[in-house]
């Protein structure tokens, strides 16, 4: 808790008492008694002696030395927040007064954004690195309604994050006709459906305990973002100093465990198994999480598929066996999925036709167990639960600190016979974890001199320039076929961070320089494969990116077009028979053609391009990572194939 | 704006994998049980509904000449048993098709199938298709969005590897006039015979790839 300073008077109550007399002149601090502003109250000719005898004029107190806004930084400090990522705004004026001059700008660090949704998003990289929330402050109505998408990308994504939305609730107190149309009866409620939980504190001590509170809440598995409405008079008013202004103490909630039983029946059936697969969604929350997840897929000598959620398993480790994911499912006896999104849609496909149909792919008598902490907290509004899946197994718990009870309880009902059996079929996945890296390899051979250069020679080159470096890919790599998860070797939990959750477009860029952010007392290179959709939603996170010399590599996937929707439109011109040779329209940036090289410069990055004869591209990806290597950001601007 | 991504990955690159290795399974074999008109009608139905035809052709007659192509599987010479057991457990590269996706009595309706359109001609690639007219078709009918514009294929939208094509004319033809998968249809009327011919010419015409082995990046 940091130090209190003498203040007795709240402004508000300071106003009402003021007109009453002089009682409170007399309470008012020394240090306040010679603000400028007071001359316009001192008389300009002389008093008459009736004047004189009257009561002295009270005093308008113009400042205060500490204010409600300084003790939620002590709050907010107690909770180890590195940054505050913020567009300013002022019903939270105090608020940022307070972290920057009072907080010292210090732990937290504000992080000037240039819209709110790179505020959350940054936060959402931030996390996914560094596994702990950042704080994010928004304007009450437009701020969080900006937010908004990013808010829903973390909340699908399982990621914690701490949002305070100012506002002015007292309707008599709004300033201008601005601030009635900022202010909102319920701020939180565009937001409610998904976040986690939210609060309106209306003293300190409720701030105290909610901000606690909110904290607690998002980091308890299922991680998800909270929320804080946090009125501007509370932020700005004078503490008080008979207030009971105590910080409650941070205690971590310890994560949800799967039920013994449960765990024991898991363990039978995959023991048992003779063509078992695991399935891992969001498996693995931090480093421990990817060594539970290969201490179990060694016992059971599992094959394993990774759905980069998160960084879950090693993509060079024999058991992984992504590439082959089809008929591995296809033909399992068993099928374990770790906090998966849409088991449903794992073992089912989809045919979108006329007729939407589809079916399952997986053996009908196939036991299925899923663990995810997704199975505790459910709302009704947002559909991102998927599809219902019958599962034969259910353990609603957190799968990685179930992980290693699973594994002990492998572990007790593996005999001899059975352990050799497991050792053989390591030796036939390890052969077809090889095989499946050379079919990768080899298909990443055609269009290997292709105009625009093609997305696995983009990958190859990069790989290339970054393996001998302490890297980090803090972008998704679905929108180019995966390249990078199938040709390099992502061995540590911070080599990649995983996808936006929500599918929402302009994640991307500013979740990189989070994850950047976080990265960067690390000493790690941050890459950033961005595609150029992506990065027009929200180009101003370049500048912050310059502004905080944060070390972000960002290559740009230029295709030059919304190419999933553009297949979309593709899908309905086919269905109606009426050509598609004009499904560019609305869904492509190609005329006139965006320069990404001098839109980062235009920003403070460095920018190179754009390259397009793949011959260039190991050189200009060697440039931009000397600048990095000084701690500033690079663009490379690369024209790309669609995926 | 959210990004909707109908394609199952796993299933179309499942369903492209099958298509190859139906051709692996189909050897030699004896002629077996007489079937029906009817049965082999139903068989037709089968054999493109797995998209069997994608690999083999419309007409059953695979890409033998290519050596490691798709096999001829018309006029097999398997007994229908050891038909059956070839595509329920399939020995190339062709993944395995289980009593849940095709019964035996469907298989056998297939087979009738094979063995009844041996003699049927099957659709050529005509004399007067054209590359460069195929490379533009190609590019404007959008085809390089799911393919790649070198025909490499994607991992990410399922669209198959075709440059150079690696099966015959006729089963690239029937696919795209009726696709299995996720393809969406194009028919006669967004896109001519003619068309779709300079399309394939325009896929053959390009290069087979170097051997990954032989470039140094994909070898890291």
């Amino acid at each position: 808790m940091g130090p209190r300073r003498k203040n007795p008077v709240s402004r508000r109550d300071f106003l009402k008492n003021a007109a009453a007399g002089a009682a409170v002149l007399a309470a008012a601090p020394a240090a306040t008694a010679k603000p400028a502003t007071l001359e316009r109250d001192t008389p300009a000719i002389p008093a008459s002696p009736d004047v004189e005898h009257r009561p002295p004029p009270a005093v308008e107190i113009l400042t205060a030395e500490r204010t409600g806004s300084d003790f939620m930084v002590d709050v907010i400090k107690s909770l180890d927040i590195e940054y505050v990522c913020a567009n300013p705004g002022s019903s939270f004026r105090g608020l940022h007064e307070s972290i920057i001059n009072y907080g010292g700008n210090r732990r937290p660090e504000f992080i000037t954004c240039c819209h709110e949704e790179s505020s959350v998003a940054m936060a959402h990289g931030y996390a996914k690195i560094e596994g702990k929330p950042l704080l994010v402050m928004a304007h009450g109505t437009v701020g969080l309604q900006h937010a908004g998408m990013a808010v829903y990308n973390a909340y699908c994504d399982r990621v914690p994050i701490v949002i305070i939305g100012g506002n002015i609730i007292d309707a008599t107190k709004r300033i201008s006709a601005v601030e009635w149309a900022h202010s909102v009866q319920d701020a939180a409620a565009p937001l409610r459906d998904y976040v986690k939980w939210d609060d309106l504190p209306i003293s300190l001590p409720h701030f105290a305990e909610s901000t606690v509170r909110a904290y607690k809440i998002a980091m308890t598995p299922p991680m998800m973002p909270v929320l804080l409405i946090v009125d501007g008079e509370l932020q700005e008013n004078p503490t008080p100093n008979d207030a009971a202004l105590q910080i409650p103490k941070l205690s971590s909630t310890g994560p949800p465990q799967g039920d013994s039983g449960s765990v024991a029946e898991a363990a039978r059936l995959l023991v048992a198994a003779e063509n078992p697969v695991l399935i891992a969604g969001r498996a693995a929350r931090t480093p421990a999480g990817m060594i539970y997840l290969m201490e179990l897929a060694e016992a059971l000598q599992i094959p394993v598929i990774d759905q980069m959620d998160r960084m879950n398993f090693p993509t060079r480790h024999p058991l992984n066996q992504t590439e082959r994911a089809g008929e591995l499912i296809a033909g399992a006896d068993v099928i374990l999925g770790l906090e998966v999104n849409d088991f449903w849609g794992a073992v089912h496909s989809f045919r979108d036709q006329m007729e939407r149909t589809s079916r399952l792919v997986a053996r009908p008598d196939a036991k299925s167990i899923t663990i995810s902490a997704a199975s505790l907290f459910f709302k009704s509004n947002y559909q991102n639960f998927q599809r219902y899946p019958e599962v034969d197994v259910d353990i609603a718990a957190d799968a990685e600190a179930t992980l290693p009870s699973l594994t002990e309880a492998v572990k007790r009902q593996l005999n001899a016979s059975r352990k050799s059996a497991l050792a053989d079929r390591r030796v036939r996945l390890a052969a077809a974890h090889d095989k499946a890296l050379q079919r990768a390899r080899d298909a990443a051979a055609y269009a290997w001199d292709a105009c625009p250069i093609s997305t696995a020679r983009l990958a190859a080159e990069l790989w290339a320039q970054i393996k001998e470096e302490d890297w980090s890919l803090v972008s998704n790599v679905a929108l180019m076929s995966r390249w990078p998860v199938r040709l390099w070797a992502f061995e540590n939990y911070y080599h990649f961070i995983g996808g936006a959750g929500g599918y929402g477009i302009g994640y991307g860029a500013p979740a990189a320089a989070g994850a950047a952010l976080a990265n960067r007392k690390h000493g790690r290179i941050s890459v950033n494969i961005q595609c150029d959709g992506d990065l027009m939603y929200g180009p101003g996170v370049l500048w912050t990116a310059a502004h905080h010399r944060i070390p972000l590599l960002t290559i740009m996937h230029n295709n030059r077009g919304y190419h999933q929707e553009l297949m979309q439109v593709q899908i309905m011109a086919n269905r109606h028979s009426r050509g598609i040779d004009r499904a560019t329209i609305g869904t492509t940036i190609s005329d006139p053609p965006i320069n990404y090289a001098k839109l980062a410069q235009s920003m403070g990055v460095y920018g190179d391009g754009p390259i397009s004869d793949p011959k260039d591209l190991g050189p200009a990806i060697a440039r931009a990572i000397q600048v990095v290597k000084r701690g500033e950001p690079a663009l490379v601007d690369v024209l790309t194939q669609p995926r | 704006m959210s990004s909707l991504n109908r394609v199952n990955e796993s299933n179309m690159k499942a369903s492209f994998l099958v298509i190859l290795a139906v051709v692996t399974i189909l050897a030699p074999f004896a002629t077996a049980n007489a079937q029906t008109p009817s049965g082999a009608q139903n068989g037709k139905k089968v054999f493109e509904k797995l998209g069997c035809s994608r690999c083999h052709g419309s007409a059953g007659e695979g890409m033998p000449q290519t050596g490691n192509g798709p096999p001829k599987i018309a006029a097999t010479h398997l007994s229908l048993r050891e038909f059956v057991g070839s595509v329920r457990d399939p020995k190339g590269q062709m993944p395995p098709f289980g009593a849940k996706q095709v019964s035996d009595a469907e298989l056998s309706d297939v087979y009738a199938f094979l063995q009844s359109i041996a003699s049927q001609p099957k659709l050529e690639l005509p004399s007067s298709a054209n590359s460069d007219n195929g490379k533009r078709f190609y590019t404007s009918f959008g085809c390089y969005e799911c393919h790649g514009l070198e025909g490499q294929g994607s991992a990410q939208t399922g669209g198959a590897r075709l440059g150079p094509p690696q099966i015959p004319f006729s089963g690239f033809a029937a696919y795209a006039r009726q696709p299995t998968g996720q393809m969406p249809p194009y028919t006669s009327k967004a896109i001519s015979d003619a068309q779709l011919a300079d399309i394939y010419a325009f896929l053959r015409s390009l290069p087979r790839a170097s051997p990954a082995k032989e470039i140094p990046l994909l070898n890291q």
